[in-house]
């Protein structure tokens, strides 16, 4: 089963996407922080990461950075409310941008979309 | 043993005779032969008797003469100074030799001691005279009736009179005129016996040589007559030196100032014309002004009347800024004025333009007769020498200053000329270092547009920056309401089994529209022009209404409160619930940055002009290099802050005209706000 890991800060919004998500047939994780994240990362495989920017104790910019370099090959997505960063994923080598919307399609699809292609 | 002549003599003379008469009486007594030839014996031997006696008495006589001659003239010898007396071949042993011989050694005594105090003497005068001879000071003593009776070589030199020839004269006869100063001086001296010294005179003998000099006046008193005496200080020099290194800082100086270039270039001037300067009578400045060299500035007396007014005025001109304007207006106005209102076109002739365009200076000797000069020149300088010398900068010339010594007439010698030169150059460079800061000034004025056309677009990238905030802020819970209805909408399919799950989401739907509400409030306040209710209010009763808001906060936190409200304090026109917010948010950041059982302390003070609030807590401080970034829209170290708090607080203490700062303080910040009070 495909495992992803959720870290988010807003509580709600982290439990929505769980429960969102696990519809569509993931087992999810889920980090409050930048700092979870990468310690859950430690100690658990996970096929892909969806990742928030503004964060406390430690920001999805800086975990990006600590994760990638344990493992290079773990897909990441950037779910962000910011959207004037999104020219700036491609330095932060993570996989894909999404602005967070209400409609969790895109994100959906952005994490087939990343699926397949590594798949092959 | 062979008889010398003279005993043979004296015994003819005192013995014979005294033989002979023993042995007539003799023959006289026991014989009879004494008859008529024995009358004739006795008297024979009577008359050399006598001959005897006249003899010895002639003799007596002339050897007494001779010794007390002698001794007469010894005495007279010594008393003419000449102590070493002739040694005399003694022919009679009696106490008018003795008496010669006592007088003679006593002169040689006299003679030694004689010779030893003139030794010390002769020391002393050499001493004294190196003294005199050694000390740069010019020296002079005056009799009673303030003639001359003695003037050092040095002085006579420097003033080019003959040593022997001044001595008689008077000082109003040796200088040019005398400093009234100094005639006062002279006279306040004679007059109480005290010394005094007079700074700084200007001296100008008749033969055209000046000095600036320090003049000690005392008196001495020989033989009941006061005399003066005058030891005179050349300071020349040293004032030249000083007044340069003044000159230059103070030139410096006035363009640090912003000052008119008016006062550079007479700053510059009057280094041309003071006596502790170049002493010229007067100076005039030209300057290139585009196609045109133009009269800029001009100083110097207008008449002779003027000149000697300048020059026995209290003390040589010292430089002063203040004043300069006041003596601008005092001397030379017609001067000035005739100089400002000159100005040549560059493709003339003239000599000004010569001595600009060669960059050389152009001594005049005799501006009446010389065929290079134009009549208009001649009656513009209206003196017969005169030099111009070019102001240089690099390798261009950029004007050039003429001056003359019209009142006193002291002819210009190629060394002042050389000295001008030297002086024009630094002139020149303090004039074009003037045009440099006036340019660099132009360009400064450019840069601060160019910057302020930056901070404006730097504003623009602000309201960007602002605005991606704001979108931030707004999606976050808009997203988590749009994610919950859409689960309420697919969970609404079997209303009965979700029931719960609904009831949530629709809950959290509430919360978060809340929050946006919220937050979007506080944008709009910050946005929007605030309307104030202004009334007069009591800061005190605004910070306590807060304190007790916030209350349950403070016990809960267990922060201590440190409250000191001045009492009478004056009231404040204000926003009362404005002024409530910002003493709530300041305390509201002060709580959160403050641990468990940390002071916050709250002081109210005014002033003459302000009401002051003080706000600090010992809380973590501000970890920025201004902390005062933390005024910033949108600057927050709290995660669920807007950023907004603090922005706010300014934003109404700015609409109050008043000002908020905050420092960091060794545990903790302090905020501080003046708010000013009605005029």
């Amino acid at each position: 089963m495909t495992r992803l890991l959720i870290v988010e800060d807003e509580q709600h919004q982290r439990e929505l996407y769980a429960m969102e998500l696990q519809d569509e047939g993931y087992e999810v994780d889920q980090a409050a922080n930048g700092k979870e994240a990468v310690e859950m990362v430690k100690s658990n495989k996970y096929d892909m990461v969806i990742m928030d920017i503004r964060m406390p104790e430690m920001d999805g910019i800086e975990a990006l950075g600590k994760i990638l370099s344990r493992d290079k090959k773990i897909p990441i997505i950037i779910y962000t409310a910011y959207s004037n960063y999104k020219s700036n994923f491609m330095t932060w080598t993570a996989d894909a941008y999404v602005t967070k919307s209400s409609n969790l399609e895109e994100l959906k699809d952005k994490i087939k979309e990343i699926l397949v292609s590594r798949a092959v | 043993m062979k008889i010398r002549k003279r005993t043979f003599y004296r015994l003819l003379l005192f013995v014979l005779p005294d033989f002979l008469l023993a042995l007539f009486l003799v023959l006289f007594f026991f014989t009879d032969l004494v008859s008529d030839f024995s009358i004739i014996m006795l008297g024979l031997i009577l008359a050399l008797l006598f001959a005897r006696s006249i003899i010895y008495f002639i003799k007596s006589w002339f050897f007494y003469n001779k010794r007390v001659n002698l001794i007469t003239n010894a005495l007279y010898d010594i008393k003419k100074g000449k102590f070493i007396l002739p040694k005399i071949e003694i022919q009679h042993d009696d106490e008018l030799t003795d008496l010669y011989q006592e007088i003679r050694t006593l002169g040689k005594h006299l003679d030694s001691i004689f010779t030893a105090q003139k030794d010390e003497i002769d020391k002393f005068n050499d001493v004294y005279n190196s003294i005199i001879f050694s000390i740069s000071s010019y020296f002079m003593v005056l009799n009673e009736f303030e003639k001359i009776v003695f003037a050092t070589e040095n002085f006579c030199n420097k003033f080019q009179f003959d040593q022997e020839d001044i001595k008689g004269k008077k000082i109003d006869d040796i200088f040019y005129f005398v400093n009234a100063r100094l005639k006062g001086g002279i006279r306040q001296v004679r007059e109480t016996g005290d010394s005094i010294i007079l700074e700084k005179t200007h001296l100008l003998s008749i033969n055209k040589v000046s000095i600036i000099s320090d003049i000690k006046i005392s008196s001495i008193s020989v033989q009941g007559r006061r005399e003066i005496i005058l030891l005179i200080d050349d300071v020349t020099s040293k004032l030249r030196k000083d007044y340069q290194i003044s000159l230059m800082s103070q030139i410096s100086e006035s363009i640090q100032h912003d000052a008119e270039i008016e006062r550079v270039l007479y700053t510059i001037l009057t280094g041309v014309t003071s006596g502790s300067g170049l002493g010229f009578n007067r100076a005039i400045l030209f300057l290139v002004d585009g196609e045109f060299l133009a009269g800029k500035m001009a100083v110097g007396p207008d008449s002779f009347e003027e000149a000697i007014d300048i020059w026995s005025s209290v003390q040589v001109n010292e430089l002063n800024h203040s004043n300069v304007d006041s003596e601008v207006k005092k001397h030379g106005i017609k001067l000035l004025e005739k100089v400002l209102s000159t100005k040549y076109s560059l493709k003339e002739d003239n000599i000004f333009i010569r001595s600009y365009r060669k960059m050389d200076s152009i001594h005049i000797y005799d501006s009446w007769t010389d065929p290079s000069l134009s009549p208009e020149t001649v009656s513009f300088m209206d003196v017969k020498e005169f030099v111009v010398v070019p102001l240089i900068v690099g390798n261009r010339s950029i004007g050039v200053i003429a001056a003359d010594n019209k009142f006193n007439q002291s002819p210009i010698s190629n060394d002042l000329i050389e000295l001008l030169s030297i002086f024009a150059s630094q002139a020149a460079l303090s004039i074009e270092s003037y045009d440099n800061l006036a340019n660099v000034r132009k360009e400064m004025q450019k840069i601060q547009e160019r910057q302020e056309a930056i901070v404006e677009s730097e504003k623009m990238a602000a309201v960007g920056r602002i605005a991606a905030h704001i979108a931030h802020e707004i999606r976050n819970p808009l997203v988590t309401m749009g994610g919950y209805a859409n689960r309420i909408s697919q969970l609404a399919k079997d209303p009965a089994r979700s029931r719960d799950k609904i009831v949530n989401a629709a809950e959290i739907i509430l919360k978060e529209s809340q929050r946006l509400e919220r937050t979007l409030s506080n944008v709009m306040d910050f946005t929007r022009p605030a309307k104030y209710i202004r009334e007069f209010n009591n800061i005190n009763d605004v910070i306590s209404d807060t304190i007790r808001l916030l209350k349950n906060l403070f016990l809960e936190k267990k922060i201590v409160v440190d409250l000191d409200l001045k009492g009478d304090i004056p009231l404040v026109k204000s926003d009362f619930n404005q002024m409530k917010q910002v003493v709530l948010n300041l305390i509201q950041n002060c709580i959160d940055a403050t641990t468990p059982g940390g002071r916050i302390g709250i002081f109210t003070d005014s002033d003459d002009e302000n009401i002051i609030i003080r706000i600090n807590d010992t809380g973590s401080g501000i970890d920025e290099p201004d902390p005062n970034i933390i005024f910033e829209p949108f600057f927050t170290t709290k995660i669920t802050g807007v950023g907004l708090g603090l922005a706010i607080v300014k934003k109404i203490i700015k609409d109050h005209n008043g000002e908020i700062t905050v420092v960091n303080r060794e545990v903790g910040v302090e905020f501080t706000i003046t708010l000013p009070l009605p005029a």
